[in-house]
Formats: C-alpha cells, sequence, structure tokens
C-alpha cells in the first residue's frame, strides 16, 4: 500500500520540475527523431532511388563535407586562442578561390591544365594558400591584434567589419558578376568502384583534404609550433608567463586557418565551378555552424562537424523529407542542417567534442 | 501585490504609489498597444493613397498635386537591380530609360528631366528601400522600374500610397497585373508582358516544338520563377503533358547535385527553371555532369538573356535554350533598329540583356503621360495632379519599339510574341541578343 502511495507520489514531484521550456524541448526532440525515422521508413518503402543514386548522394555530402570541415578548422583554432569568432573567415575563402581563378583561369586557356594536371593544381592551389594566408595574416595584424586586449565585442564587430571590407574590395576589384570556374575534362571523367560511378573530383577533393587535416592534426598535436598553440588555446597568461610568444602562436594560428582557407576556396569553386565576391558567406555560416556543432575549439570536432554537416545536407531532404512526401525538399536543406545543429547542441551543449575542453576550462 | 489591507488604506496615507503609477503605465501601454496595432494593421492593408484632395496653382487633383518649379528639374524615380550577379537585367533597363530622356534632348515642357535610379538589389528587402526613399520625396512624379517582380511586389504599394504611379519595365510575375490584384495595386502598370503569357508560350513550346511528354520544373521562392513555373506547369498539364514534380531551391544554392539526381531519378524529358544568373548556371552545369539526365532537355527562362549569364554557366551554355519575348526586327516596333543603333553609339557595346525596349517604352508612356496632363501658370511653374497622371498613363496609346503599347484596367500594357532563344557560344563577348542567343522557335 505504501509502495503503491510511494510510486505515485514519484511522478507528482517530477511533473512539478518540468518547465515549459523543458516540454517545449522535449516535444522538439521527439518531432525531429520522427521526421528522421518516419521519413527514413518512408523513403526506403518507396524504394524511388537506385544504390547507385544514394551513393552518389553520399559522395556529393562527403565532398561538400570536407570543404565544410576545413573552413571549420579555420573557424576553430582562432577561437581557440584568441576566444575570437573570426567572421571573416568565410571572405578568407573567398579570396583563394578567386587568386585559384585567376591561376587556373589562364591555365585552362592555355590547355596547361589539361596537359599537365598534378603541376596545374599543385600552382593553384600554392597560389591560393599564399594569397589566403597573406591576407589572413593582415587581417591579424592590422584589425584583431589591437583589439587583443579590448573586453566586450569589439573584436566581433571588427571580425564583421573585415568581412564587409574584404567583400567589397573585391567586388570594387573584380566587378560582381558570377565567374566561371574552368573545368577541365579529367575533372568531369568518373571511375568505377564496385560498379558506382565516382567523380574523380569528389574523391581528389575528398582524399586531398583528409591528407591536409592529418597533416594539420599532426603539425598541432606533435610540433613544438603545436604545443605552444594548445598551451595558449589552454591558458594564455600562463602560456606567456613559461616563456612562450603568444604573438607568434597567433600568427601561427592564423597562417594554418589561412592555408586550410585557401584550399578549401580552391576545391569549393572546383566543385561547384562559380566565384563571386560574395561566395564566401553562405559556406562561412555553415562552417561555423559545424565548428560549434563538432565542439568549438575542438580540431576533430571541426572535421566530425563539417562531414557530418554535409551528409545532413545532401541526403536529409531525400532521406527524411521526400520520404514523408513533402514536396519540393531541396528548398528546405537548411532547415535540416540547422535544425540538426539545433538537435546535437540540446542534446550536447557543447558540441559532439566539446565537452573535455569545456569541462578542463570550467 | 494588492493586499486587502493595503487597498482599504487610502494611498497617500501609506505612501505607497506604486499601484497608482502601475495603473497609469498599464493604460498608456494599453494606448501604446492599441495605437501599434491600428497601425499595424493599417501598414498590412495600406490603402489607397489616404491624402486628402489638393488645389496648387491651376490644378486641381484628388490625391495630390506635385509643384515643379520655373527651371526645376521633372524628376522621375527608378529602380532596378544595379549590383550583384543580375546588374545587367537592370542597367539595361536603365539605359533604355536615359536613351528615351535622350530622344527628346532630355527636357520636357521646357523642365530638365532628372532619373534618380536606386539600388533595389533584385529582391523584397532592397524593393522596400527604393521604393520607400523614391516615395519619400515630394518630386517623384512618377516611378519607372524594377526588373524584378520580387521588388515590384511590396514596392508598388509603397509607392502608390504615396500616389505615385510605378511603371514595371521587366518585373513579369502574373499577380501584378491579374484581375485581382487589390487596391494596393492600383498604381502599378507594366510595359513588359505578363508571365501568364511566357508560361503558356513555354507549355506550348515544350509540348509542340520538344514533343515533351513529361517535365520537371524548379523554382528559387521568387515570385517570378514561382508564378512562372506555376503557370507552364498548369498549362503543360493542360497540353496533354505531366509534371513529374515542382522542385525549389535557394537563389545562392551551390550545390545542386543532390536535387539533380533526384530529377534524375524521375527521367523527365525536360527540366523548366526558369531561376535567376546564379543558381541558373550551376543548375545548368551540375546537370550535364549528373548521370541520367543526359538526353533531358534543359528550358531556362527570361532573366537569363545576359552575357553575365554566359560568363557565370561557362561551356555548358552552348545549346541551352531560353523562353523568350520574341524581339527579332519583325517582331519589335520599327523604330527598334535606330534604337539600338543609338544604345551602341551612346555605351559603346550592343544592348547588354533584354528590357531596354520595354524600360525605352515605358518612360515613353511616362513622358506621354505627363505632357496630356500637366499645367504650367504664368510664372513657369509646372503642376502635375497625381490621379490624373495615373489615369493619363491608363489611357495613353502609342506605338512603341518593343510593340503596342495600350494599359488594359489592370495596367498589362504590352502583348506578348513567344520565342525560344538557343545560345551559340560560350564567349560572354559574342552576347548579341538574336545571334547568341539566337532565335530558334517559332520556325
Amino acid at each position: 500500500m505504501s509502495g503503491a502511495q510511494l510510486a505515485r507520489s514519484q511522478p507528482r514531484i517530477s511533473v512539478g520540475r518540468v518547465s515549459p521550456v523543458d516540454i517545449v524541448l522535449w516535444s522538439l526532440r521527439i518531432l525531429v527523431l520522427f521526421v528522421v525515422f518516419a521519413g527514413t521508413i518512408g523513403a526506403i518503402v518507396k524504394d524511388r532511388y537506385t544504390a547507385a543514386q544514394w551513393f552518389d548522394f553520399v559522395m556529393f555530402g562527403l565532398t561538400i563535407g570536407a570543404i565544410y570541415a576545413q573552413i571549420a578548422l579555420g573557424y576553430t583554432m582562432v577561437y581557440g586562442v584568441l576566444r575570437l569568432i573570426n567572421f571573416a573567415h568565410g571572405d578568407i575563402v573567398m579570396c583563394g578561390a578567386f587568386a585559384g581563378y585567376f591561376v587556373a583561369s589562364p591555365l585552362d586557356r592555355s590547355g596547361f591544365l589539361t596537359d599537365h594536371p598534378v603541376i596545374g593544381m599543385a600552382a593553384i592551389l600554392a597560389v591560393a594558400v599564399a594569397t589566403s594566408t597573406g591576407i589572413a595574416l593582415l587581417t591579424e595584424r592590422i584589425a584583431y591584434r589591437p583589439f587583443r586586449r579590448v573586453a566586450g565585442s569589439g573584436p566581433l564587430i571588427a571580425a564583421i567589419g573585415v568581412s564587409f571590407f574584404l567583400e567589397q574590395t573585391f567586388r570594387g576589384m573584380f566587378g560582381s558578376s558570377v565567374k566561371s570556374y574552368p573545368a577541365p575534362a579529367w575533372q568531369r571523367s568518373t571511375f568505377e568502384v564496385w560498379g558506382f560511378n565516382v567523380p574523380r573530383i569528389d574523391v581528389l577533393v575528398i582524399g586531398l583534404a583528409i591528407v591536409f587535416m592529418a597533416g594539420l592534426y599532426l603539425i598541432v598535436q606533435r610540433t613544438k609550433m603545436g604545443t605552444a598553440m594548445r598551451a595558449v588555446a589552454e591558458d594564455a597568461e600562463a602560456a606567456a608567463l613559461m616563456g612562450i610568444d603568444v604573438n607568434k602562436v597567433v600568427v601561427f594560428t592564423f597562417v594554418l586557418g589561412g592555408a586550410m582557407a585557401g584550399i578549401a576556396g580552391v576545391f569549393y569553386a572546383f566543385v561547384y565551378k562559380q566565384v563571386y565576391f560574395f561566395m564566401g558567406f553562405t559556406p562561412g555560416i555553415k562552417a561555423f555552424g559545424a565548428a560549434v556543432l563538432g565542439g568549438i575549439g575542438s580540431i576533430p570536432g571541426a572535421m566530425i562537424g563539417g562531414v557530418f554537416l554535409g551528409l545532413v545536407e545532401s541526403v536529409g531532404p531525400s532521406l527524411f523529407l521526400d520520404g514523408l512526401g513533402i514536396p519540393a525538399p531541396y528548398q528546405l536543406r537548411d532547415l535540416i542542417a540547422f535544425t540538426l545543429l539545433i538537435m546535437v547542441l540540446i542534446f550536447r551543449p557543447n558540441g559532439i567534442f566539446g565537452e573535455r575542453m569545456a569541462k578542463q576550462r570550467a | 501585490m494588492k493586499t486587502p489591507t493595503r487597498s482599504r488604506m487610502p494611498e497617500r496615507m501609506t505612501g505607497f504609489r506604486m499601484p497608482e503609477s502601475m495603473t497609469r503605465s498599464r493604460t498608456l501601454r494599453r494606448i501604446l498597444l492599441a495605437t501599434t496595432l491600428a497601425t499595424t494593421a493599417l501598414a498590412v492593408a495600406r490603402p489607397a493613397p489616404a491624402n486628402a484632395a489638393q488645389t496648387l496653382g491651376p490644378v486641381t487633383d484628388e490625391i495630390g498635386v506635385i509643384r515643379i518649379p520655373k527651371n526645376a528639374p521633372i524628376q522621375i524615380g527608378g529602380m532596378w537591380v544595379l549590383s550583384g550577379a543580375d546588374t545587367a537585367l537592370g542597367l539595361d533597363e536603365k539605359r533604355g530609360v536615359e536613351l528615351a530622356f535622350k530622344t527628346v534632348g532630355g527636357k520636357l515642357l521646357g523642365h530638365p528631366l532628372k532619373l534618380n535610379a536606386e539600388d533595389d538589389q533584385c529582391n523584397a528587402e532592397g524593393g522596400q528601400t527604393a521604393a520607400t526613399k523614391l516615395a519619400a520625396n515630394p518630386q517623384t512624379v512618377v516611378v519607372l522600374g524594377p526588373a524584378c517582380s520580387s521588388v515590384a511586389t511590396p514596392g508598388a504599394p509603397i509607392l502608390w500610397q504615396a500616389g505615385i504611379v510605378d511603371i514595371g519595365t521587366a518585373c513579369t510575375a502574373p499577380a501584378l497585373t491579374a484581375p485581382n490584384r487589390g487596391p494596393q495595386y492600383a498604381g502599378f502598370v507594366r510595359t513588359v508582358f505578363s508571365d501568364s503569357e511566357q508560361g503558356k508560350a513555354d507549355a506550348t513550346y515544350a509540348r509542340e516544338g520538344l514533343k515533351a511528354a513529361t517535365v520537371v520544373t524548379v523554382h528559387d521562392g521568387s515570385p517570378y520563377a514561382q508564378q512562372l513555373q506555376q503557370v507552364m506547369a498548369d498549362n503543360f498539364t493542360k497540353l496533354g503533358g505531366k509534371v513529374l514534380s515542382q522542385e525549389a531551391v535557394s537563389p545562392n544554392d551551390v550545390d545542386m547535385h543532390p536535387l539533380l539526381t533526384k530529377i534524375a531519378s524521375e527521367k523527365p524529358d525536360l527540366i523548366y527553371f526558369p531561376l535567376f544568373t546564379a543558381a541558373a548556371a550551376q543548375v545548368l552545369r551540375q546537370a550535364k555532369e549528373t548521370p541520367g539526365l543526359e538526353k533531358t532537355v534543359l528550358l531556362g527562362g527570361g532573366s537569363l538573356a545576359s552575357a553575365a549569364f554566359i560568363e557565370a554557366a561557362g561551356p555548358s551554355v552552348v545549346g541551352f535554350r531560353i523562353g523568350y519575348p520574341d524581339i527579332s526586327a519583325d517582331a519589335m516596333g520599327k523604330d527598334y533598329p535606330n534604337f539600338v543603333a543609338e544604345y551602341k553609339k551612346t555605351y559603346n557595346e550592343g544592348p547588354i540583356s533584354g528590357y531596354h525596349a520595354n524600360a525605352y517604352d515605358g518612360a515613353m508612356l511616362a513622358m506621354k503621360a505627363i505632357e496630356k496632363v500637366a499645367k504650367t501658370d504664368s510664372a513657369g511653374n509646372l503642376y502635375i495632379g497625381k490621379k490624373a497622371l495615373r489615369d493619363a498613363i491608363f489611357d495613353t496609346k502609342f506605338e512603341g519599339i518593343s510593340g503596342p503599347i495600350a494599359c488594359d484596367a489592370n495596367g498589362q500594357c504590352a502583348q506578348f510574341k513567344p520565342s525560344v532563344l538557343e545560345f551559340t557560344s560560350a564567349d560572354p563577348k559574342t552576347y548579341d541578343l538574336g545571334k547568341n542567343p539566337k532565335k530558334i522557335w517559332p520556325k
């Protein structure tokens, strides 16, 4: 009897503690999970796409995801070291894409890019990396360093200002038109793996992204400079007291971030074949989302977050919404991506890899 | 807060002033709320111009009179897309208007003509800003443009609330001149065809010219693309074809691969995507790489007739077709060749997009109507009644360079002759309406 009473009184206590916010959050979780599961089942039942088409969706997702991941690295490293959200990072990507375009375009016209793809690609990447690294360093020196000791939102506003400055400068110098990136034939070709057609450019982008990101991870984990970077990220003042030159570390961080942005810009332009002054904005926002998703400040988090976001964007509309019979699902692609971002943050407020760091800093 | 003890005590004795000030602020808040609600309601309803009848000089007008002092310019507003990927579309129309002013020597009724052109960025927010700015200028007589329906949709009501007529020069969304368009659009006319015609023509071409049995349409959420693909889809069905699906993208999307893979799974004969430059170029380029779409015909819309689009689309543009009004010499007004010659002389290049003639005719329509209703007093000041000008614009009929101009009761002033154009070269420098892209239908 008393046991039953206790059992009855138990839920009443917990009901008292549930706030309207909790109810909303829980219904949101249930709704999203419902959409995900019902949509997936619907898509499987409908059987509209062949295995090859699902494979294509995944490939597209991995390609854009690899690019997001590389951009996200720049956000996350700068945030780790400076606690600054570098809103101009997307525009640094744009600078890299533009620099690559001005090399790729004449190389393509002269036929060099078709005859010597490896040297051609290396040249394009080198120029793009040099440009975006240079611009990233200049931004740091001119716009961010004077704000280093300023508390409040000054640095953030400066970052937004730099973003506008870069966009409008490129617009002023090269016009507002959309420029078409060259697409030599070897890029468009595909090869076959287990009966699936794989576009060469996707493999190149994903493969090189993995190589570059692995290199970056090794630099951060194994070199002296990387160790110093992690030390500054952990506690800048203590690091300075230990004799670490914080300015040097910050410059190094911007070099790494700028180089990744340059590579990402070239890849982005090679896959989507357009450059224009505002092109950095959308991937910038998405990559920032990816960095938060993975746990801002965490390098593996940025990589995983980027790939996850890319996959969800590419596969999500066909898998979740098409299965539910929603018309024109691709219009809702950003909605899916950012809803899932919110979902991850509801379940794990510090992002996928954020917990360990948050605990250490608390 | 209110305990029985406190409320029974006189307030002054307790010195407790809180409730009094609270009641006052509550009343105040209520008044504020009511006012806000009323204003919002008014703003949403946006009735016809509220200005009372006005008499100035020799003119009395129901909704207001504009007085232009002697030698002061007649100010004509303009709003077009003058930045971003679709710049050519808007700039071309602005030039059409400038050339129209030039043909009358830059002067009308002894007053110089002044064009106040605003950049509307081809989106609703930009249109709202541009229209508000032009409406705020009491000397704005009439507004020419915009190029984009997403601008006209919020812009025209703002202008008409200030009693200003808006003459659309390339915005073709059917709703803008539909019979049920609502009183807030009473001040909107256009010297360009309606997409209810364009969509019908595109559907006819798809069924009869291409013999397509199935179609997938793609729009970008803009009033232009959304309404045009809907009209096309409806007519396509009516003509016995099958619409497999109606897809949508965002104007700034770059990754069309997943969408195109989905479309490929439906195996359509035709993809119809009347999008703007950036998104359309992406669809076009990526469609060629999508397995399953090798034989699918791609058909775009009139906003793509520009060198900028060739530049954005690259080599894949060759063979790409767009539905477009017929602008070959025999379909246009007889003065059109002279206009093109003058255009080349003034700007050192041929027309950069497709709606210069409509803009030129729009400016001519405005000037002819102003000439009809404007009155000069003995001191040389010019007076224009706003309602009279609106009626004169609806009444004016003439032979324009884009064809006959005559407005119906809903503000539709231009007729439509359909054609389909095909791009022949991927070099932006070769852009020349009539040669690249060249007319392929009707033969």
